[in-house]
This record gives C-alpha cells, structure tokens and sequence, in this order.
C-alpha cells in the first residue's frame, strides 16, 4: 500500500522528516519497502521576476524576456501571450531535469534562451497550459517553487501484515503512528461527522418503500445504505484526484472517486449503485443462484454457483458482495441517483469468491482480511457528505442502517507481572496504561467475583477494545502491542557468548580422520607410553628434539618410560603385528597427541606455545605451571604397505606405492583443508630410504614428510616388506588451515576443449616444471594440465622418458573457436621445445 | 500406368520385409524413394501430360511414395525391436560376481564412541575444551579438593614426571583437572566437556590399562542444581543408549563434588534382567558425578554463594567395551586391522 506523507500530515501532525517517519513505520511494524519522492522537479523551480519583455526580432508570437531569480539575470525566448514585465513567474533554469528531457541552452530563430517560464502543465500542476504561471506580486523571488507551493510528497510503499487490515487507510496508518508518537489526531475519525449539513429531502416517491433485506446475516453484518438524488456525474476536482494518484487508482468519475477515496482514507471499501437500474426499490443480501450469470464491472461475465454471496436487487444480481460491482447498475455520465452501500462481509467467505473467480480488487482484498462493522457509518456518512459538496444533489431519506446484532466491544484481561516476565522489561502498570489508551483501547474496572490471596494474579487490568481493532483478541496480543510500542530495543540482550571450543580445530580433526577412514584407511589408537629404544631405531640423531622426551619418575619398566615423541614406533609395531596375522594390505593412521620436554635441544619453546592455542583453549597460563617447559603437540601419522587396493576381479592388484602416499597430501588432504603453495624437496629424516623421504613445505615451515621407510630401518623393526609412511606437524597444519566459507566462482558458460600431448622429455626435467610452463602460456584459458601417461624404455632413448599430457583450455566470455585452440597449442610446444628440448611424438 | 505403381509397390513389399540390418533398409530408402528412383524418376512423364491428367498422376505418385514410407518405417521399427531383443539375450551375466569394491577403512572404537558424546553434548550447547595430559599437581589434586595425604597420590597410584624443574609434574589421573583450567580462563556460564586420555598406575589385564580414555563434564552457572545434572546424564543415556534407558544415583565420594554420586544405568544388554555385561544385577555403573564442591570454586576465584555448578565423568572405554561387547581393554590398543574393521559406524 502507497502512503503519503502529506495526506498523513493532514490526518495528524507529525514532527518528523520523511527519513524519520520512514524508519518510525517500519519499526512500529509497518515496513517500508520502498520510498519515492515526488515534486523533486518544483525544488528546482526558481521564482524569479520578469524585468524585461521585448518583441522577438523574427517571430511575432515569440517574446525575449530579461529572468531575474534574485542573483543573476537570464535571457528567456518565451511564447505564451500572457508574459508581461514584473511578472512573478516560475523559471526553469537550464539543466533542470524535466520528466522528458532535460533543459539546454538553445537558440531560438536566432536568440539564444537560457532557461524556460513555465506553464502549469510544464510543472505538472494541472493540465492548464494557454499561458505561463504567474504568481501573486508579493512572492519573494530567489526560492524554489516548492518552498511557496508545498506540494512535494514523499510516498511510502508499505507492507501490512495480514492481521492489520484496520492499517489499510490512511487514518488506520495515523491512528497506530498517534500510540507510536503520543500525538493526538487532528479529529477523533472514531466518530461519526455530525451530519447537520446533510440536507434531507424527503421526496415521497422514493423514500416510502425503499429496503434493504439481508438473507444472509452470518455472512453481511451491517449494511448502510444512503440514497442521493439528483447528483451530476462528472471529473473530479484535482485535489481529489491528486489524492487517488497516491493510491495509485485511476481516477473515474467524481461519485466512483469519492468512495475509492473513503476507502483508500478509512481502509474500508465502499460501493455506490445507479439507482435508476435497481428494481424493485430494494436492496438484496443474499445467496447467489446457481450458474446464475453475472456481468461485472471488469467487463467479464461469471458465471456464479450459489456459494457467492451478492447484492441483488428484485430482478437480478447487482454486485458481487465485496469484491466488484456490477456492470448493469455501475455509475455513468448519466446518473442522477444514487445508492451508497457501506457494508461488511465475511472475509472468508469474500477471499473463496475472489479466488475462484479469480477477480482481485481493492475491495476484495480488505474484505478478505476483515472489516469492523463500525466503520461502515463513519465512511458513510463522510462519503454521502463528499458527494452532496462535489457531485450535488440531495440525500432522500435517513441512511438506512441494516445492523442485525451490533458488534460488542472486546474485553480482554491483562496481567502486567505476565507482560513484564514474558519481555523481561521494566515496566509499570501505568506506561502499560498509557501505551493502551494511546492505541485507542479504554481501562475498564472490573472487580472480580472470587479475588484469590496471590497479588500477583490478582492485578489484572482489563481493556475495551476499539471495534478496528479486530485483531487483538487474547492478553498475547496485548502484550505484543506493549512492546511493539516500547520497541525491541528495549529488551536488553548481551548473552555471554562462550569461545571456549575452537571449532575450526575440532571439526577439521574429525574431517580429516574421515578423509582417512574413506580412502580405505583405519585409524589406529597406541598408548602413550613409549620405549627409548625406538628412537635409536628410527636413526634419530643425537640433538634430533624427539630425543627430548618426558620421562617417567615411576614407569612399568623400560619399555614403558617414557612419553612418545613420535607416533612413528607405535604404528610400526601395529603393521609387524598385522603382518604376522597375515594382513595383505595395511593403511594405519593415528592423530594424537606427543610429548617434548625442552630441557635442550634445537626446537624453540616460545614458539611452539604459541602453536598450541590454535587448538587448546588454554596452554601453560592461568595455572600454577606457567614456566612449563614441556609441550604436548598433535601428530598425524600413518602407514601403507602391502596391496593398495582390494582384490576385483576386473582389475590388477597393485602394490602401495610412493604415489599413494604422496596422492594422500597433495590430492585429498591439503584441498580440504584449504592450503595451498606446497612444496614438495629431499627430507632430512633420517628413516627414509635414500631419495625415497620428501618434506611438505609451505615457505619456510615444514608441515611433515611422506615417503618410503629405509629397509634398514625396518629390519630392525622386524618387517620385511616395503612400508610407506607419511609424518606431519598437525598444529602446524591447523596454523595455517584455512578455515573461510569457500567463495563461489562462476561456472564456465563455456564448453571446455581437451587435448592431448606426447612427447619425449629429458629426465632431467620435472614435471612441475612442464605443467608450469604449459599454463604460463596462457593462464586464463589453461585450466588444467594433467599427465595421464609416461613410459620409458623400448624406442625412448636412455635418460629420456615419454610422457603424455592432457590440457584442458576453456574461455570465460567466448567458445573457443578451432583456430585459437590450435594457435595455443601450438605456442605451448613451442614453449615447450625452446625450455625442455621436446621431441613431439 | 497404374500397374508401374503397383509393381513398384510389389517389389517394395518384397525388399523391404526381407531387410535385416539398418544399412540395408537406408539403400533400400534412397533406391525407392530417393532423388534417383524409379518413382522420381516418373516424373520426367508430367510435362508430357495435359493439365487435366496431371493432378491423377501427382496423387500416384504420392500415394506410392506414402505407401513405400509406411513400409520402410515397419520395418525400421522391426529391426529396433530385434536390436532391444538382441541386446537383453546377448547381455546374460553373472550378476553374482563381486561389484568395484569401494575403499572401506573406519574410525577407531574409542573415537566413535568419543564422537558420539561430544555430538549428544554439543547438541545441548556444551562445547569441547580439551586439557592437557601431562599435569601439575595443583590442577590434578589441589584445586580438586584433593587433601595432601590422599592415597591416589601415591606412586602406585599415580605416574610421576622425572624432575627436572622446580614444579611437580604428573600424568593427570582423570581429566577434571580440565574443569579447573577452563574455570581459571573463563567466566560462568560454562558449559563444556572435556574428553582426552588419563592415566593411573594399574597393569594391563582385560579390564585394566594405565592408559585410558574420559570424558569430564562441567556446568557453572546462576541456579544450577542436582536436577539439571541428572537431567543432562539422563539425556546423554538415552541419546547414546535408547529410550528406553534408565538411570539411577548412588551416594558416593568425590573430593571434588558434594553431594557426589555414582550413575549406574539400566544394562543395554538385557534391559535390566540380568545378564552376564551387568554381572547379572540389571545395572551397570557408568558415571561419577556431583554438584561442584564450594572449595573447587574458591580455589578458582568462582563466587561460591553466586553461582553452583555440576560436574561428570565417564570413561570411554568402558563405554566402548560396552556398546561393541568388546571383552578385553587390550583389544583398543593392538590396532588389528581385524578388529578395527568391525567398528566402521557407531549408530
């Protein structure tokens, strides 16, 4: 719904900047949507006089005007006959953005014109347009136009929530603003005009037998009819149509305007009849027949079922009840009697008739919602004034008001401890008051019959409810008036949030013993108790930190003494031990914690505490060991030996391999957990065969080591079998894990092209090296560049190898043509050839 | 002229319903109805022809063409059906070979049981805060309330760190030295557990190790009581144990909590009738637990009067040996792939 800051200016008198009202509405429930300014071009309208008016060289009905707007003087071409010297007129200088074009400097049969007078319709004022707009002599010159006029709006396109249908008019909007603002109406809208000046002519003819009958009084509550004669149809005045254009409702006729109008004001929609077209001199309220045929004001024909409820007059089917009038009785140019219907219909009944017949008016959709019987002789009577002002005529008898049962006031009880808890606000009995009696509700006193010893249930205040009010029904929806009036803001929330937990950690371990467990891998648990011995099986050097160990003051014996610094023994032992058991295929991985006492060494305590918190919440503070010098640090560390994969039918059984392990980090691990620019050189551990023992380094931090154990080294360990085997530095991992939301990236719109390469390579090269190179070529259409095959041997020189490359290239904004794929690929062996010496195969 | 047509027709019908392959019937299409087939080739006849016979002739024509299309469109149609025939007989297999095995590894016992704690909890909004294994005695016994000649600090009892500085260093013996380091940090509302390893003197046998796993529960805040601790173990039992799990309290001793007790849950196993896990009692004894011990907060500088608080622990293992039948402690550690692999899910 469309609000207007102006029209509501009227209603009530508001203190507020549209930016403050705006944000007012949308805290007190009402959302704004949208804002649109109107009248932006009269602010840049300037008053200025005329000081001078001489004839236009070459044309007779042109003039050439001296503009002054206090501070400079212009020269105007103007053509309107009525343009005289010392004439307050309403300049447009040049630059103002009119709504189809924006006003330059031109030459008018050889005169140059800086600016325009305006016409009021140029400003959009009327359609009035035989001569310029002058102003009374006493304007001041110098401000914009809309400083003298006001008529620039702001208007508000806002949502009402479906429980507030008394929101959907203007005054409903002021009427919750007054409770927000404590600012009282202009008028009390709750009462109905005094209708003295309603003249009443009691014409015989018509009024003797006139009726209204309702047939249906479950589903028409109220119906107020007033019968006007003599009225002549006709356009509206402009203030009423500018009212309709708030309303975004085309204006019609004056009579048709007046209750679009009402109801755009009250939020209740009205109707009004040709009287001449109803037969009968009655007004009906009943059921519809079934496959009755009805022809509506939209210009179709339903037909109906039965189930509809209509306005009917003796003959025939005049309106369906709150959701369109009727073609054969609607207002025309010829009217001169009329019939004002203000009524109430039952919502559901109004929303199963709009919706099967699919016709959605302004009407049906505050039916639909609700309407309060009340309102209908507040609109009535304004409505039936309105016409008699703007369309004449005279009102034929009394209204006749059809109100079966009258709507009862509500009353509901509150209990302000209940609010109070139920909020957790500070608030008295008497701010609950005030804030009920400014939305309209009335303190009644009411002393109950059986009062109970508890005070707290014993203070219970009870309220009338105003009839638009039909929502607030239960004390619940008192207590959300009391807060939507007090503001959320008042109920103070600081929850102490709790950072205990590192998350990023804990999830990320979890994570990754899954990654583990399904690349077919189990996860191994050793006790933390270690024996010495192993470390000089693992070729650890003297001033190697693992060296560095917790030992213990009271061990169960020397395989027990001390804490592990390596997990590397205890999963050794687990493979000689499935080995014996006669295991084929092994992949073991355990992330747990080891020990370091740094009494000597080369590691730096200071360093590796800090390491620690990334996933402790507290290290060595707080408590009385504060100049520990031990540390505990997470390891993940694992095997594989034997088969890799489980024996298929289909498929060869392949030993594990170096690749394996190595596919373990740079393919599966290292991606979920988001780190990138991995280096892979020679390790310096010493239990690696030789050349077969890789670190992982990301600049200078060294995140572990994979590759194939020493066979020295495992003979000690009493295996005899090829063991590979991966170590890393967990924390130092989750030091430099990324744990950001991944980013969308756009899908190619694109197809993507593949290619193949073969080619003879010295084995002096690297593929890194290749693969680097082939992107660098061009990086935005190169996405990636995967080897699929390599052999050497038969026809391959010696020291050269085959290898065989697949490319995949593909462009962000165009589908890669033939020409630009073949003209790539034939860049990359150049490349290729110029840096490695290839030999295309 | 019309017995041309029908002759073509003939020899059509003929061609087409000996067709049998796909190739076959697209010669047999371009001979009969291509460019250069007999039909077209009729037309050469049509500027011969008067204005009036033209029109009986060009419906010939296109009778027979129509007529040759139904014809080629049978029997395409009939050599689908034999290709969709063909592929069901020649597609006989052995359904029952083995499928691509999928790589199967699993989490170990003492992890998933871990996990499934920490999950239960977290869904109440505890979080996880681990401690450390290697303690001093302040955290382990002192702040616990643990008086200086209590028997659990003995060398039988506990494991005790070579000293090589002024402090004493032990391996913590349960992990409640975790509650007191999170109370030392952060300020109530706590809300966490703390699971991780713990270690006391005992030799390995089928129910012993020195080596074994816990997980400490803490509560600090306004108005807790003995029903909120109840409450959180009952629903943890259920979470973990079925619904239909019951629990019930025992007095015991902590020095650390007050009033202290013992949890025992209905057995798993048999429901509560007797079986040989609950050694035949219906209940087996799971938890220790108890209201925070007013000492415990003023050793951390927890307002006493202001706040209460509830503390739990349990060990993992038991839970584990429980759950999976498993009937020896040493089983967890030896890490056979034969025993591993029989824990891949927990639920």
């Amino acid at each position: 719904m469309n609000i207007s800051y102006n029209w509501l200016k009227e209603i009530i008198d508001i203190d507020l900047s549209p930016e403050e009202l705006g944000h007012k509405l949308t805290f007190s429930g009402i959302e704004v949507e949208s804002v649109k300014k109107t009248g932006d071009l009269l602010n840049s309208i300037i008053i200025a006089e005329i000081i001078e008016k001489e004839k236009h060289p070459e044309a007779d009905k042109l003039s050439v005007c001296m503009v002054f707007d206090g501070d400079n003087t212009h020269q105007v071409v103007c053509g309107a006959p009525n343009c005289a010297k010392g004439q307050k007129i309403a300049f447009a200088p040049i630059g103002t953005e009119f709504p189809d074009l924006k006003l330059k400097k031109v030459k008018l049969r050889g005169v140059e014109s800086h600016g325009m007078i305006c016409s009021e319709r140029e400003l959009g004022l009327s359609d009035e347009h035989d001569g310029i707009l002058v102003l009374p002599e006493y304007t001041k010159i110098g401000k914009n136009l809309d400083s003298v006029l006001g008529i620039s709006d702001t208007i508000y396109e806002v949502e009402i929530t479906p429980n507030r249908p008394d929101l959907l008019g203007m005054v409903g909007i002021a009427r919750d603003l007054s409770a927000q603002l404590g600012l009282e109406l202009r008028e009390d809208f709750n009462i109905k005009q005094p209708t003295s000046q309603i003249s009443t002519e009691n014409d015989k003819n018509l009024s003797s037998d006139f009726c209204v009958e309702i047939l249906e009084t479950e589903l028409c509550t109220r119906y107020i009819a007033a019968r006007i004669k003599g009225v002549s149809v006709k356009a509206s005045p402009q203030w009423l149509i500018d009212k309709l254009n708030i309303a975004e409702i085309k204006p019609i006729n004056n009579v048709v305007d007046i209750t679009n109008y009402v109801m755009y004001k009250y939020g209740h929609p009205l109707h009004a009849f040709d009287s001449n077209n109803v037969k009968g001199n009655k007004i009906i309220v009943r059921k519809s027949h079934p496959k009755e045929v009805f022809p509506a004001l939209d210009n179709n024909i339903y037909s109906l079922t039965g189930n509809e409820l209509v306005i009917a007059d003796t003959e025939k089917t005049i309106a369906l009840a709150g959701v369109i009038g009727g073609k054969n009785s609607h207002i025309t140019e010829d009217t001169t009697d009329i019939i004002l219907e203000a009524a109430c219909f039952n919502s559901s009944l109004t929303r199963k008739t709009s919706s099967s017949l699919k016709i959605y008016t302004d009407s049906s959709y505050r039916f639909e919602r609700g309407m309060a019987e009340k309102t209908c002789e507040i609109i009535s009577s304004e409505a039936t004034e309105l016409i008699l002002k703007l369309a004449g005529g005279a009102l034929a008898t009394e209204m006749i008001d059809v109100y079966p049962n009258h709507q009862k006031r509500q009353i509901i009880a509150l209990r302000p401890e209940r609010a109070r808890k139920l909020l957790a606000i500070d608030i008295s009995d008497l701010e609950i008051v005030g804030y009920m009696e400014r939305l309209g509700l009335k303190k009644i006193q009411i002393t109950s019959p059986n009062p109970t010893t508890d005070a707290e249930n014993n203070n219970i205040l009870h309220f009338e409810i105003p009839e638009f009010r039909i929502d607030l029904l239960k004390e619940i929806d008192l207590i959300e008036e009391i807060i939507r009036l007090h503001g959320f803001e008042k109920v103070k929330s600081s929850p102490e949030v709790q950072n205990i937990m590192n998350t990023g950690v804990f999830y990320t371990r979890r994570g990754i013993k899954n990654v583990f467990m399904n690349n077919g891998f189990f996860e191994a648990v050793n006790i933390s108790f270690s024996d010495p011995i192993y470390l000089d099986m693992l070729n650890l050097a003297e001033d190697d930190n693992r060296r560095d160990t917790v030992k213990i003051l009271n061990p169960q014996g020397e395989s027990f003494s001390i804490m592990r610094s390596t997990l590397l023994p205890g999963l050794l032992k687990n493979t000689l031990l499935n080995l014996n058991h006669g295991a084929d295929s092994i992949k073991l991985f355990e992330l747990n914690k080891v020990f370091f006492e740094h009494g000597r060494g080369k590691d730096d305590t200071e360093k590796t505490d800090d390491l620690n918190k990334s996933h402790l919440p507290f290290r060595n503070e707080g408590g009385k060991n504060k100049k520990s010098k031990l540390s505990e640090k997470w390891r993940l560390t694992g095997v594989m030996a034997g088969k890799y994969n489980p024996i298929y039918w289909k498929e060869k059984i392949e030993d594990v391999s170096f690749y394996d392990v190595k596919g373990m980090f740079d393919g599966s691990l290292l991606g979920y957990i988001g780190i990138k620019n991995i280096d892979i050189v020679p390790t310096s551990e010493p239990f690696y065969l030789p050349n077969n023992g890789f670190s992982m380094i990301q600049k200078d931090a060294v995140l572990g080591s994979f590759g194939r154990l020493d066979k020295k080294v495992l003979q000690k360990f009493d295996i005899d079998c090829d063991v590979y085997v991966f170590d890393f530095d967990f924390d130092k991992i989750m030091e430099i894990a990324d744990f950001e939301f991944s980013k969308f990236k756009e899908i190619p719109k694109y197809p993507i092209v593949y290619r193949d390469l073969s080619f003879i390579i010295s084995e002096e090269y690297r593929i890194n090296d290749v693969i680097k190179t082939i992107v660098a070529v061009n990086p935005k259409i190169i996405q990636f560049v995967t080897p699929f095959d390599q052999f050497k041997g038969k026809q391959i020189p010696e020291g050269f190898r085959s290898l065989s490359i697949n490319i995949s290239l593909v462009s962000e904004t165009k589908t890669l043509t033939d020409e630009q794929i073949k003209n790539i690929m034939n860049s990359i062996i150049n490349r290729l050839y110029d840096k490695f010496k290839i030999e295309m195969r | 002229m019309k017995d041309k047509f029908q002759e073509i027709i003939k020899k059509a019908t003929i061609d087409i319903e000996n067709v049998q392959s796909f190739h076959e019937l697209n010669n047999l299409k371009s001979r009969f109805t291509g460019k250069k087939s007999e039909i077209k080739d009729f037309m050469k006849y049509l500027s011969s022809m008067t204005p009036e016979e033209r029109p009986a002739f060009g419906k010939m024509v296109n009778d027979t063409l129509e007529e040759i299309g139904k014809l080629l469109e049978e029997a395409e149609q009939r050599l689908q059906e034999n290709d969709y025939e063909k592929t069901i007989k020649s597609s006989q297999f052995d359904y029952t070979m083995p499928g691509r095995p999928v790589l199967r590894g699993g989490k170990h016992p003492l992890t998933l049981v871990q996990e499934q704690i920490e999950d239960v909890m977290i869904s109440m909004g505890f979080q996880v805060a681990e401690g450390f294994d290697i303690e001093d005695d302040y955290h382990n016994f002192d702040a616990l309330n643990t008086p200086k000649d209590h028997p659990s600090r003995n060398l039988a009892d506990t494991f005790y760190v070579v000293k090589n500085h002024d402090e004493d260093l032990l391996l913590r013996t349960h992990t409640s030295p975790a509650q007191i380091r999170v109370m030392e940090k952060y300020k109530p509302p706590i809300k966490i557990i703390s699971p991780g390893r713990a270690y006391r003197n005992d030799k390995f046998d089928p129910t012993h190790s020195p080596v074994f796993h816990q997980c400490e529960g803490l509560v600090v805040d306004e108005g807790i009581s003995f029903k909120d601790l109840r409450d959180t173990i009952d629903i943890l039992l259920k979470k973990m144990f079925g619904k239909g799990c019951k629990s019930r309290f025992r007095p015991h001793f902590f020095p650390f909590t007050e009033p202290s007790a013992e949890v025992d849950v209905s057995c798993f196993n048999c429901a509560g009738k007797g079986c040989s896990t609950c050694k035949n009692s219906g209940w087996i004894e799971l938890f220790g637990a108890g209201m925070v011990h007013p000492n415990v907060f003023d050793m951390v500088g927890i307002d006493s009067e202001k706040y209460t608080g509830f503390a739990f622990g349990c060990g993992i293992d038991r839970i584990a040996m429980l759950k999976f039948h498993i009937p020896d402690i040493r089983m967890l550690f030896e890490n056979d792939i034969r025993f591993l692999q029989q824990f891949t899910f927990s639920r």
